[in-house]
């Protein structure tokens, strides 16, 4: 209870660092969900609804990388980033950029593999019909998109879900700076280690309440159209 | 013109589909007739090019339309669900839409629709595209008879217009009758003697 109303203390003062916080953090899952969204739900269809040699070996692939731990995708992403590495001369590390890429990383397979099998099970119908339309087959995997819109959304919601919970993978490539790349995954880390309980479950609260503002808001975005 | 040599399908050790031969001319429309399970839409999947036959061949014309047995309505208005991936057909989908007695419903949403009303808009959808190989899988199983007559008329009149060949199955024998120049029959699946006896195939004139 005390924790709550911490919460609610540091949310109606707007303490300029919770806000900084906040910022980060709903700026990189917002990035790191579009941009996996954008790969993995064009992927995850095609491979829903094609079928073609090494399929089997693709999709078993995908699923080994959907369990890939994040701390493993950090270490990676930090690997090719560091100073050394093959991409340090961008001097990425330690940005909010690189823990998008770490997360796009986690995620992509994700959506990927969540999306082809919900297409493989659903999309029959419209493929067939889509299909015998004539129409090009790049208007097909629209369709077929478009018309899973409502179930897509949860496959959306569960990637930004992992993207803001997620604190592994964002504490090793991010670094945790203060001001720069904390977000509310690792100050809750941080907080907690530093035996500041009440002001972590504080933080908790925050990002629960985000989570839950974000599901009301997608799910009314793709509310179903009533019938007349 | 269809062409079709040693078509053969299988699921798993079950053959559904055994053709030796097949041809169809051109501008042709032929009634494909058969019991439950004979095979008929597996044919007409396999010339619509959405399954692949374990062995044979096959050729068809193209462009090939194809219209599934269960229907399928996309989101959004009957209108637009006519309308979807056609350029500058608003008028022409006024029309047949009023032909078929489907201009009531025009904006409503194509999912409440009913079964025979569904089933029309389905065939609509195709009726605003060209082809020259159209395949339709049961069109008037769903429609009164009243409406299985308009779409039948539609029918002959998008023939006139296209000259497109027309394989299309169905169980009434009136409906062969009115609109088929011949039958086939498919007597497969089940019973393994007839397919052994009679090859799976016996053609028959409707006159
Ligand atoms: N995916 C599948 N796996 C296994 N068997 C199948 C599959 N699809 C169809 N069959 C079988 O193939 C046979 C032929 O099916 P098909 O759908 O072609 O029949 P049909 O002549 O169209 O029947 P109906 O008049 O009921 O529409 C059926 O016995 C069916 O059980
Ligand atoms: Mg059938």
């Amino acid at each position: 209870m005390d924790a709550f109303r911490q919460a609610m203390h540091l949310l109606f003062t707007l303490d300029p660092e919770l806000l900084q916080i906040l910022g980060v953090t709903m700026r990189m899952s917002f990035f790191s969900t579009t941009i996996s969204c954008l790969i993995g739900l064009p992927l995850g269809t095609l491979l829903g609804t094609h079928s073609f040699r090494g399929k089997a070996f693709l999709k078993k692939l995908l699923h080994t990388l959907m369990g890939l731990p994040p701390v493993v995708a950090g270490l990676l992403v930090y690997a090719l980033f560091t100073h050394y590495g093959p991409f340090g001369s961008l001097h990425l590390l330690f940005t909010v950029r690189v823990m998008v890429i770490a997360q796009c990383l986690l995620i992509t397979p994700v959506v990927t593999g969540l999306c082809a099998s919900y297409m493989e099970q659903s999309a029959a119908g419209i493929l067939e019909t889509a299909r015998g339309m004539g129409l090009p087959s790049g208007r097909v995997l629209l369709l077929c998109l478009t018309e899973s819109r409502t179930s897509l959304l949860s496959v959306v919601l569960s990637a930004f879900g992992r993207s803001i919970a997620e604190v592994g993978a964002v504490s090793i490539v991010g670094g945790n700076i203060q001001w720069k790349t904390r977000v509310m995954t690792t100050a809750i880390l941080l907080e907690t280690n530093k035996g500041n309980f009440s002001f972590a479950l504080a933080l908790g609260c925050i990002l629960l309440l985000i989570a839950f503002v974000v599901n009301v808001a997608a799910s009314w975005i793709v509310k179903e159209a009533r019938y007349d | 013109m269809i062409e079709v040599t040693g078509l053969h399908k299988q699921y798993g050790t079950r053959t559904v589909l055994d053709v030796p031969h097949l041809s169809v001319e051109r501008g042709a429309c032929v009634a494909l007739i058969g019991a439950n399970g004979s095979g008929k839409t597996t044919l007409l999947r396999i010339l619509a090019g959405q399954l692949k036959p374990t062995s044979g061949t096959f050729s068809t014309p193209q462009p090939v339309l194809y219209l599934p047995q269960r229907c399928y309505a996309f989101r959004g208005t009957v209108l637009q669900n006519v309308l979807i991936g056609t350029k500058n057909k608003r008028e022409d989908a006024l029309s047949l839409l009023e032909r078929m007695e489907l201009a009531p419903l025009l904006q409503k949403e194509a999912r409440s629709l009913s079964g025979g009303e569904l089933q029309r808009l389905a065939f609509c959808r195709l009726m605003l595209r060209d082809c020259t190989l159209l395949l339709l899988d049961e069109p008037t199983s769903a429609c009164d008879s009243h409406a299985a007559e308009l779409l039948l008329q539609e029918l002959q009149r998008y023939r006139a217009a296209q000259g497109c060949t027309v394989l299309l199955s169905t169980h009434s024998r009136a409906v062969a009758a009115q609109v088929a120049d011949r039958c086939l029959l498919l007597a497969n699946g089940r019973a393994s003697a007839l397919r052994s006896e009679a090859g799976t195939q016996c053609e028959f004139s409707f006159d």
